[in-house]
């Protein structure tokens, strides 16, 4: 940057002093710009919720939180979710670790279907597996009838395995990615000096996996504790924290109550952020680097074999039964309790209301997600002022946040003038802006790694202000940034629910809303059928993104998206 | 070991191929690596030297063919059961273990006693000369040291056959020539059959017993560093184990005694000593002219045999030789002057004589 402010000091001679103040300082007042639009969008929300928490109608109280530590009520809340989130985090893991076992050491055969498999239920909103668990195993549910079971899926276990079901992806993705990144001599290595294959998984690859593993594992308790939509559909009156949230707001617009609800949930958020830090400080392995090639497959013996098998048949049947059965369902009335074959639920005017509604917000969020993203990449990489660093935290911190959190923050920060946004398209659209932006950032900042900031010197050196080199060179190359950045917000935004629940006005429904709402009240031929239909578009959106990495190569940088 | 045993090879491959879906990597290769030998495979990337080595390693199944080892077939047997170690490119080091947890690894999950695992590991790292480093992590050790621990391990369980895959190309040039030497010091002091792997000819030539250069899945040659350098079998080897000036020309006598033999080219005609016993008067042949082989000198006032009077175009200076290119009619060719005392007036001299030798060596036009 240095030479390029020389330079651009170099043929400043005939402009005036106020176009070179400009020029050398554009990055920093396009940076300040930025920052007032995390603060205003971002951080002013999530501030309010905390002072919604202790700010009572007589000022500030702590009578909120007492009440939260004193209740029963509350204090089932807090440790069934913390209860959910281990069980989940700690199957998760396990399920995803024999899947990506398997795709990246097991048979040449079987590692591109378990892949595709494994990755599928990105395609669909995670609340999908609780659509699908309701017309299994719910009261009127196939499997119920059948064997004309006595059971109850409404209540911890329905939300346990509909949420394992709907995080097994990204755990799948996260191992695999640390997987692929060990260098395969190594334990070629330890086979070589005669170790078996699980003393070769007890001493090389599970303690060399251990920093990556630790990571996907936090990520993944938060996640699920904040997951809203699978234990809103299926708690039944089992309390956690983020249904209870939404409750607490809809149901009794105890807005402060709502507050210290999502402040509990953040708070675990926070503590784990900061664990993780700390344990895998100086925890990173530097080893030579070869060539990164696949591994080959190893003759495994049936004592892994056996059991990573059944684990991995498991969870990619049981994936695959899901999405099967909420496709079937689509086309009947209640799937198993009536029996005729009907198209209507497609052509249900709400329905393709609320799809429309949420295309519209999903575009205008994905653009100005993705204009955000990619100069927030650019200040971010490239900048050289102060709190660079807390710029880039805040921006990527929408993604861990707990969506409901965001949900009310918008509610609290924006219901009121100055700044009224609530019931239109764009307070919907804002918060999947920001909720989302760690997507487009994430995908610029890759990209311009790839720059070699060289070029844009070349650029100055040749005598082109600091707007000609950002419009005539940076914005090119960052496109498919830009693009992917697009496609990847309006993805995540049409099928995001946690947070748009809270911000629907009645006469502008929202997809995911409408799917939740359904499945609640029983509809679930015309749940099953928006679903669907938004499982079609993702993958449409998919098939383009696909075709632009191929394009461009911009794609490898999305499979960070997880580590956000 | 009685004198017959020490004669049978250690290693046999046996018509080995290798396919990779319909694509075939190793196109029937067949070799006999003798005990204490060490020899390496050599060839352009994708030649499949590395493949092959993963297949004596047991970390590829072949597809056909044997692998013999000591005389035990050995095509199915895991790396772990086989009594070859492989030293990988990147060293393939535990990152979280210690130099001595590292060195020890094959011991102990062979079940050896702790007691003797402290002594061996000892021994080896005494050996290549890490005595003082065994509690250090691999991180904190420098390429080279990374280099011996990778090897120490390797020969922690006294492997039959060491299998060595381009395990100095992480170092930088300096550290290269000094660590092959000392390979190749230890490698004879032990005595222990080792199979190297290099795309570096001139490493390959200074640290091997035989050479096996392939090229496109197959062996092209096999034979000691001075065999092929001064006997190529054909042109490809000519040319990849150093720069070579080819000139075509036809055999116009062969005297059958002396195997004095006379060459004609579109140059003139050079007198040769024959050496192999194929090429016969009137066969097309290829001169195989080695840069540092021919004389260069100023002015072209002599004639005679073997003389050749050429432009000099470029004269390049760097200390120990002098590149230089001449001119002879349309043909460009490269000469190398070592301890060019004359440079002064090389720099400025535009007409020089070149002495082709008699030593040339002849390839045979494939018809």
């Amino acid at each position: 940057m240095a030479t390029a402010e020389l330079s651009l000091k170099l043929q400043s001679g005939s402009g005036s002093k106020v176009r070179d103040f400009l020029n050398a300082n554009l990055i920093n007042i396009l940076a300040a710009i930025l920052f007032l639009l995390l603060a205003f969008f971002l951080l002013y929300p999530i501030l309010a919720v905390l002072i919604k928490s202790v700010w009572g109608p007589d000022g500030f109280t702590a009578k909120y939180y007492y009440s939260f530590f004193s209740k029963k009520y509350y204090f089932q809340s807090l440790s069934n979710t913390l209860l959910l989130g281990m069980i989940n985090t700690v199957v998760c893991l396990v399920v995803g670790f024999c899947l990506a076992y398997m795709t990246t050491r097991g048979p040449w055969i079987l590692r591109k279907p378990l892949k595709i498999i494994s990755l599928v239920p990105l395609i669909a909103p995670p609340y999908l597996f609780a659509l699908s668990l309701i017309i299994l195993f719910g009261r009127n549910g196939l499997v119920t009838r059948m064997f004309d079971l006595q059971w109850q899926l409404y209540g911890f276990t329905g939300v346990v395995i509909s949420q394992t079901l709907a995080f097994i992806p990204l755990a799948f993705m996260m191992i695999e990615s640390t997987l692929m990144s060990l260098n395969p001599n190594l334990e070629e290595s330890a086979y070589d000096m005669g170790a078996s294959e699980a003393t070769i998984l007890r001493t090389i690859t599970i303690p060399l996996l251990a920093p990556g593993l630790l990571k996907a594992a936090l990520l993944i308790f938060v996640m699920t504790i904040a997951e809203f939509g699978n234990a809103a559909i299926l708690a039944g009156r089992t309390p956690f924290l983020a249904p209870d949230t939404y409750t607490m707001i809809t149901g009794e617009s105890d807005f402060n109550m709502g507050s210290v609800l999502s402040v509990v949930l953040i708070a675990p958020c926070i503590l784990i952020f900061f664990v993780h830090n700390v344990l895998l400080e100086g925890k990173k392995f530097t080893t030579i680097g070869g060539k990164p090639v696949a591994s080959e497959p190893r003759k495994i013996t049936p004592l892994i074999k056996v059991p990573f098998m059944i684990v991995t048949i498991v969870a990619a049947g049981a994936i695959f039964i899901c999405f099967a059965v909420v496709v079937a369902s689509s086309f009947y009335k209640i799937l198993g309790v009536t029996n005729k074959f009907i198209f209507s639920n497609y052509l249900d005017f709400t329905s393709n209301q609320a799809i429309y509604n949420s295309i519209r917000v999903s575009f205008v969020a994905a653009v100005i997600g993705a204009i955000i993203g990619v100069l927030l990449s650019y200040v971010i990489v490239r900048g050289k002022f102060f709190g660079r660093t807390f710029i880039e935290m805040v921006s990527l911190s929408g993604f861990a946040l707990p969506g409901t959190v965001l949900g009310i923050g918008y509610l609290l920060a924006f219901s009121a003038p100055p700044l009224k946004l609530t019931g239109g398209i764009m307070i919907l659209a804002l918060n999947c802006v920001f909720r989302f932006l760690a997507v487009g950032v994430e995908a610029g900042i890759s990209k311009l790694h790839q720059i070699h900031i060289e070029i844009e010197e070349a650029s100055a050196d040749l005598g082109a202000s600091f707007l000609t080199t950002f419009f005539r060179i940076v914005l090119p190359i960052m496109f498919p940034a830009f693009i992917a950045g697009f496609i990847y917000t309006f993805m995540t935004a049409i099928v995001s629910l946690s947070a748009v629940v809270f911000l629907v006005s009645p006469g502008f429904q929202l997809a995911a809303v409408k799917i939740f709402d359904s499945a609640v009240y029983g509809e679930i031929g015309i749940a099953s059928a928006t679903t669907v239909k938004l499982i079609l578009i993702v993958m449409l959106c998919m098939a383009i993104l696909n075709f632009i990495s191929k394009k461009t190569k911009v794609g490898s940088s999305m499979s960070r998206k997880g580590v956000a | 070991m009685d004198g017959r045993e020490a004669e049978k090879p250690m290693l046999i491959l046996k018509d080995i191929h290798k396919f990779y879906g319909n694509n075939e990597v190793i196109k029937g290769v067949s070799l006999e690596v003798k005990r204490g030998e060490l020899v390496t495979f050599v060839g352009p990337s994708g030649c499949g030297k590395t493949t092959l080595l993963r297949l004596i390693g047991g970390f590829t199944d072949i597809t056909s063919g044997d692998i013999i080892l000591d005389g035990r077939r050995i095509n199915d047997l895991p790396p772990n059961l086989r009594d070859t170690r492989i030293c990988f490119q990147n060293y393939a080091l535990f990152p979280h273990m210690t130099v001595a947890e590292n060195v020890g690894y094959g011991l102990k999950v062979n079940k050896w006693p702790k007691e003797k695992i402290a002594a061996r590991v000892k021994e080896l790292l005494e050996m290549v000369e890490l005595g003082a480093f065994g509690e250090r992590m691999i991180d904190k050790l420098s390429g080279g040291q990374q280099q011996r621990v990778a090897f120490a391990r390797a020969l922690s369980l006294e492997p039959k056959v060491l299998l060595l895959d381009e395990p100095l190309s992480n170092l930088d040039a300096n550290l290269r020539l000094v660590m092959r030497e000392e390979i190749r010091k230890l490698q004879e002091r032990l005595h222990i059959t080792t199979v190297f792997v290099t795309h570096d000819q001139f490493e390959a030539m200074a640290i091997s017993d035989r050479l096996v250069v392939m090229k496109n899945g197959l062996i092209e040659q096999v034979g000691s560093p001075i065999e092929i350098y001064e006997k190529p079998a054909n042109e490809f080897i000519a040319a990849f184990v150093g720069y070579v000036n080819f000139m075509d020309g036809r055999i116009e006598s062969v005297e059958q005694t002396t195997r004095n033999t006379v060459v004609s080219t579109a140059y003139g005609k050079f007198e040769i000593t024959l050496e192999q016993d194929d090429i016969r008067t009137g066969d097309e042949v290829l001169m195989v002219i080695r840069p540092e082989s021919v004389n260069l000198s100023i002015d072209c006032k002599r004639s005679g045999k073997n003389i050749l009077c050429g432009n000099l175009k470029t004269y390049m200076y760097a200390g120990s030789l002098a590149k230089c290119t001449v001119m002879i009619g349309d043909k460009k060719m490269i000469i190398d002057q070592y301890n060019p005392r004359d440079a002064k007036h090389f720099k400025h001299a535009e007409k020089v004589e070149v002495e082709i030798p008699r030593s040339v060596h002849l390839l045979k036009k494939k018809l």
